[in-house]
Parts: C-alpha cells; sequence; structure tokens
C-alpha cells in the first residue's frame, strides 16, 4: 500500500462527495445549501488538481483535465454566490441560489467522471 | 522564387545547395523528446502549492467562524468573501488597511496566527521555485528544450557540427562567413556558452552533450530534412568514429566529414558508407611534399584555402636535397618520414623511446639533450622538424637547432593556439598546427565544389603556373583575397546572357568588361571553368563560354556585384556585350522596339 495513492484517492473522493453534498437538495432553497460546503468543495477540489499535477500517463492527462473542469466551474458557482450575496441587491434569493446549485452540478459531473477514473485505474492496475 | 530574391542568394553566397533527398523529419526510433518544461515545474511545485491552498483555506474558514461584532455592537461573523479579501491581502503581506468592521479580540489572535501562517507558506512556495529555477537539471532541460526547438525552426540547409574546438571554431568563422547556417554540438559547456559570445552572423544554436550519444545528434537535427551534412571535429577519435556511424547509419544520404589522427580509425570510418575522413597528420605530410616539390603550387593552395580575406602567405622554399632531421617519432613523426622517405630524402629521427625493432634512422634519446643533438649530426642537415605534442618542447628543440646550424629549414607543429604569439616571433619557416590543415581542408571541401576541384587538379599544372596564377590573383585582387565564388551561366542565375551564350561566340573577355566602361576589365579571375565534368583550369580572357558552364572567379566583393549586373540586367549586360545602349524601362523597351536578349 502505498501512502501516495491513499492521499490520492482521498482527495479525488473527498471532492465528489462533498461536490455532491452541496448539490443535493431542492435547488432554488437557499437553507438546503450549506456555504461551507461550498468552501470545502472549492479547497479540496484544488488540493486535488495540484495533486494531478506533473503526471505526464494520458490517464493522468485526463485526470487533470477533469479536476480543472470541476475547478472552474465550482469557482463561477462561488461567484455568483458572492455576487448574489455582496453585490446584488435581492440578496441570495432563488434565481441566483439555482444557479449556483447548477454550477456546481456541472461540477459533480466532473468530480464523477475523476471517480470513474480512478476506478478504472484502480481495477486495470495489475501488480505483477 | 523572385529573381532579387535569386539575386540576393547568389551574391550571399548561397548558391550551392544541393537537391536534398530527405524532405521530411528522419526519427530515430524510440527517440525521446525532454520532458516539456511546464509539467516539471508543475511537478515540483506540488508541495508548496498543497501547503499554501490549505494554509489559505484554515485561516478563511478560522476567520468565518470566530465571532465578532459590527459597528452597532451587535454579534455578527464574517461572511467567506469578507474574510478570503481579508486573507488576500494579509497573507500576500499586502496590508491593505481596509476591514469591514472593527476586529475583536478573538479575531485578532486568529488573524495574528494566521499571518504567521501565511507568511511561512508564501515564502516555502517561492522559495521553491526560485530553488527549481537555479537547479541544474532544471536549467539542463531549458536549454535542451530551447535548443531542439531553435534547430526544428531553422529553414535553410544547416551543417551539424560535433566537436567545437579549435578546428571547429575555426571552420564555424569561415562557413558561417560564407553565409552558411551552423548546429554545434560539444561535450564541453563552457565552449558552447562562448557561442553567443563569439561574433556571428548567424545564429548558431549550441547544445553540450556527449556526441557519441545519437540522441544528442538527433536533438541537434540529424534528422532534420534541411541538414546538409555532417562534420565531426572533436580531438577524440573515437567520438568522430561514433558520430560517421550515427550519421551514416541514420542518414545514409548526407555527406560526412571526420577528422582523425589514426589511419586505424580512417578505415573503420570508411566502413560506414563513403565519409571523408580527413587527417591532419597524413595532410601536412602531403602538403610538404608539396611545398618541397613546387613551392608556387603549395603558396596558391594554402591562399585558397585560408577562407575569406586571407593574405597572400610567404612562398616557403624547403631544401629539395640533403638530410632532414626530425624530432619525435609518434604518429605525426612516422608520417612525415614516410612522406620524407618517398621524396627521396634522408632523415634521422630524434625519438625519446626506444622501440622493439627500431628502424635504422632512429637515434633514441631526448632531442634536448646537447649530447642526442650531436649525434644527430644538425651541423650537416638541411631540414629540422620539431614534432612532438607539447609546445613548449618543439620551441627549445626549435631554439636548440637553430643555434647548431643557423641555415636550417625549421618546421615545427603547434598544438596549442595560445602558443602561436612565440612560434610567430621564433620566425618558424614551416607551421603544422592540426587544428587549421584540417579546418582549411574542410573549408575547402565545402565553401564551393569547384574550389576543390581546382585545388586537386592544380598540383599536376606544375609550379610555373602556379606561379603565373598567383602573380595573376595579386595583380587582380591584392594581397587579400576576399571573394571567391561560382557562377553558373544557365537561365537561372545568368538570364541575361542566355542569347548571347546561344550566339556561340562569347568568350571570357566580353563578359568581364565593366558595366560603366567596357573598354575596361573588371579586377576578376576566373579560376576554372567547368563544362560536362570537364576542368579548365586558369582559362585565360579569349577562353570560349557556353551555356551552363560552371566558373570559379575570384575577385573584390564589388566586381562581384559589378559582374552580377551584367548576368541578370538586360540593359547592362547590352551595353557590356555589345556595347548597346538600351532602355532599360519596358515602356521605353517597347517604344524603341530594340532588342531583348534572354
Amino acid at each position: 500500500m502505498s501512502l501516495e495513492k491513499v492521499i490520492f484517492g482521498f482527495f479525488v473522493l473527498l471532492a465528489a462527495t462533498l461536490n455532491f453534498g452541496f448539490f443535493i437538495g431542492d435547488i432554488d432553497d437557499p437553507t438546503l445549501h450549506n456555504k461551507y460546503e461550498l468552501f470545502a468543495a472549492v479547497v479540496v477540489n484544488l488540493i486535488a488538481t495540484v495533486l494531478k499535477f506533473g503526471d505526464r500517463t494520458q490517464i493522468g492527462a485526463v485526470h487533470l483535465a477533469t479536476s480543472l473542469v470541476a475547478d472552474l466551474q465550482l469557482i463561477a458557482a462561488t461567484l455568483v454566490w458572492t455576487w448574489a450575496t455582496q453585490i446584488s441587491a435581492t440578496g441570495l434569493d432563488g434565481e441566483s441560489m439555482a444557479s449556483v446549485v447548477s454550477l456546481s452540478g456541472g461540477a459533480l459531473m466532473a468530480n464523477i467522471v475523476s471517480v470513474i477514473l480512478l476506478v478504472i485505474e484502480t481495477v486495470s492496475f495489475q501488480r505483477r | 522564387m523572385s529573381r532579387s530574391d535569386k539575386r540576393w542568394r547568389r551574391m550571399l553566397g548561397r548558391g550551392e545547395e544541393r537537391p536534398r533527398k530527405a524532405r521530411r523529419w528522419t526519427r530515430i526510433a524510440a527517440a525521446v523528446q525532454g520532458p516539456p518544461t511546464v509539467f516539471l515545474i508543475l511537478r515540483r511545485m506540488r508541495a508548496p502549492l498543497i501547503v499554501l491552498i490549505t494554509i489559505f483555506a484554515i485561516s478563511v474558514l478560522g476567520l468565518t467562524l470566530v465571532p465578532g461584532r459590527d459597528e452597532t455592537g451587535q454579534p455578527a461573523r464574517m461572511g467567506f468573501f469578507d474574510a478570503f479579501y481579508f486573507m488576500s491581502y494579509t497573507a500576500t503581506t499586502i496590508g491593505y488597511g481596509e476591514i469591514p468592521h472593527e476586529f475583536t479580540g478573538a479575531q485578532r489572535l486568529w488573524v495574528m496566527a494566521s499571518i504567521y501562517l501565511t507568511v511561512i507558506g508564501w515564502a516555502y512556495a517561492i522559495g521553491s521555485l526560485l530553488t527549481l529555477l537555479q537547479d541544474r537539471a532544471f536549467r539542463q532541460a531549458l536549454a535542451l528544450q530551447r535548443f531542439t526547438r531553435t534547430v526544428a525552426r531553422i529553414r535553410e540547409p544547416f551543417l551539424l557540427i560535433a566537436g567545437y574546438g579549435q578546428t571547429g571554431q575555426l571552420l564555424g568563422r569561415s562557413l558561417d562567413a560564407l553565409g552558411r547556417r551552423l548546429v554545434v554540438v560539444d561535450s564541453n559547456a563552457e565552449r558552447v556558452d562562448a557561442l553567443d559570445i563569439d561574433a556571428y552572423r548567424a545564429d548558431v544554436p549550441g547544445l553540450a552533450g556527449d556526441a557519441r550519444n545519437p540522441q544528442t545528434l538527433e536533438h541537434a537535427g540529424l534528422g532534420h530534412p534541411y541538414c546538409e551534412g555532417v562534420l565531426a571535429l572533436t580531438d577524440d577519435d573515437e567520438v568522430n568514429l561514433a558520430v560517421a556511424m550515427t550519421a551514416a547509419l541514420v542518414r545514409p544520404e548526407l555527406p560526412v566529414i571526420a577528422r582523425t589522427v589514426s589511419p586505424a580509425v580512417g578505415y573503420r570510418m570508411a566502413a560506414f558508407g563513403s565519409p571523408t575522413v580527413v587527417n591532419a597528420f597524413d595532410r601536412y605530410g602531403d602538403h610538404l611534399r608539396l611545398a618541397l616539390r613546387a613551392p608556387a603550387s603549395y603558396q596558391l593552395m594554402v591562399w585558397l584555402e585560408s577562407g575569406l580575406g586571407a593574405t597572400l602567405p610567404d612562398r616557403a622554399q624547403p631544401p629539395r636535397a640533403g638530410r632532414w632531421v626530425l624530432c619525435g617519432y609518434g604518429r605525426f613523426g612516422r608520417e612525415l618520414t614516410e612522406d620524407l622517405h618517398a621524396e627521396g630524402l634522408t632523415v634521422t629521427v630524434i625519438d625519446i623511446a626506444a622501440s622493439a625493432d627500431p628502424d635504422p634512422w632512429v637515434v633514441v634519446g631526448d632531442g634536448s639533450e646537447p649530447s642526442v643533438m650531436a649525434r644527430a649530426d644538425l651541423a650537416h642537415a638541411v631540414g629540422f622538424v620539431a614534432g612532438t605534442d607539447n609546445d613548449t618542447t618543439n620551441l627549445s628543440l626549435v631554439a636548440a637547432a637553430r643555434r647548431i646550424n643557423p641555415h636550417l629549414f625549421v618546421a615545427s607543429r603547434q598544438n596549442r593556439p595560445e602558443t602561436a604569439p612565440l612560434f610567430a616571433a621564433m620566425r618558424v619557416d614551416s607551421l603544422l598546427v592540426p587544428a587549421e590543415v584540417v579546418a582549411h581542408e574542410i573549408y575547402a571541401q565545402l565553401s564551393t565544389p569547384l574550389l576543390w576541384h581546382f585545388l586537386r587538379e592544380m598540383p599536376a599544372l606544375g609550379d610555373r603556373w602556379a606561379a603565373n596564377m598567383i602573380t595573376r590573383l595579386h595583380k587582380h585582387c591584392g594581397r587579400r583575397l576576399h571573394g571567391l565564388w561560382r557562377t553558373t551561366l544557365d537561365a537561372d542565375e545568368a538570364p541575361a546572357l542566355i542569347r548571347w551564350l546561344r550566339d556561340g561566340r562569347a568568350t571570357l573577355r566580353d563578359l568581364l568588361r565593366h558595366p560603366d566602361d567596357r573598354d575596361e576589365r573588371l579586377d576578376i579571375v576566373p579560376l576554372l571553368i567547368l563544362r560536362d565534368e570537364q576542368a579548365t583550369l586558369g582559362p585565360a580572357d579569349d577562353a570560349a563560354l557556353q551555356a551552363g558552364d560552371q566558373i570559379l572567379f575570384a575577385g573584390q566583393p564589388w566586381d562581384r556585384r559589378a559582374l552580377l549586373d551584367t548576368l541578370t540586367v538586360d540593359s547592362v549586360s547590352q551595353y557590356v556585350l555589345y556595347g548597346r545602349r538600351v532602355p532599360s524601362s519596358w515602356v521605353w523597351q517597347r517604344l524603341t522596339h530594340s532588342p531583348r536578349s534572354g
């Protein structure tokens, strides 16, 4: 067992689970979506991305790409959230919450792909 | 290609392009490219970045959780946005002063902790990045990548030079003066760095690496479609052999020129394809024989071989009869002894090491000892050669020999470039600088094939012919030879002459008239006319010309430009050839119905 693999798998999976936790619930209900969960999802996703740096295999490249997509979506979600809470006159209403959650839903897709890749990698790995 | 473009190429001496078979890259199987630099940076920066992200996350999260108070004194917590904003300017040590509300004690405590944390994080990240940039392996990877990219981008024929020592530098400079592009590989990083300082006209990419490794040559563009030849010029015969071998196996169609000092290695090189092997000692022996037999031919050869701007060398007069004394019986000594014997001269050799089967003419002993010198009987010798591989020894041998017999013809071998002023001060009659011999020889072969033709056939014409040629060159070009170029009389290079050439009465005399005043002759000396593989050396002015002739000219650059006008501009050629003044503009030509040539 290699510690590196444990950490890598941990962060990839945690990124997906946190993302899922934030995403689940009525799309336009702000009370069902915790901002700390979104924050955690962003941070863990960033760490997962950095962990994928520098791997030059094909699967490593796709891994990195999915993470970058997830980062982009989550950061977009936080930007929308910031706009709604800080700048917009209406505050965090159902409409803006819906777009935050749907953006995080896109990130969830990317994270699921990432997890699938992780599973494929694990299954196809053979110790000789 | 437009006409002006061609004109430029001709002026820049780029006329010698061989048809190239390979138009695509030839890749060595499984050639590994260097890793892209961005991946290297990313991989090395993984840990610092993760530390930075974690520290940031903890600080921001803590700041949103620590209880605070707003202006009215109501308990309020900081939002994520405010917390991130605050941490961004604090952690980066910008310290912008704006905060939403005054901090409570608990908030201040947390901010204090996070400031120290983030400073450590940043210092670690920036420190790692700077270390990475200083890292030798990283810089090498970067240099290799830049080099490979520069080479791949070359879009004109270039020569691949392996070994940038004395020979490589000499040859590099003279080839650069001809407008050739070069790519250099050398195992010594300092020499490669010196490329940036050297005054080259074109950019010369250089790589510090082992030329024995095929991959190094691959990086240097061995498989490049525009690679037009490989020169193996290192001091190490084995490396040269490896380079010649690699080139012959990867690109069999490329010409290879390899330097060696050992005939055995020369044979081994010849086993791969047909490389041109240049052996400095062997060539010097040949030169000395030529100098013995025909001093003027030798003088002419040295002059033409020395590259652009070379001054006319003095004519050495080595004694043709008598006994020579030679110090040092290594590879050089043996080659030279053989050559001198072949010329019918007697030779006495002084060598420090006694061999098992000594030749009868060898005197064993240290040449610097007077008793040994006395045994060689210098007083009754005519020539002396100091041929050891140590310059200090050679200099002292020359001095000792001169003291015994001031009338000796003294030749010496100079191994290191730094000692050149000392040998010059000694006024040695003939100097062997192996690097120069090799560089000149290769220059003669590469600069233009016609020069090589000329040099090979010239000795057969005898000493008197060569002396006349030198007088002619001296009269027209002065003591310095500034231009040596080839002109082909075809529609491509001489469009204004085609009709004149078809008439069949074309002579060199008419071609070389001055465009300003046709009664004057341009100061250009034709050295050779090549027609259907038949070479005429030193053609007279009444020599007939035909379409397709290749001519080797020597002359000054301004005369070359004048000749170029005659070759390409109709109105100029009409005046030069027939004395007719025709209008040069198209409209005026239509109006006057003047005959157009070409």
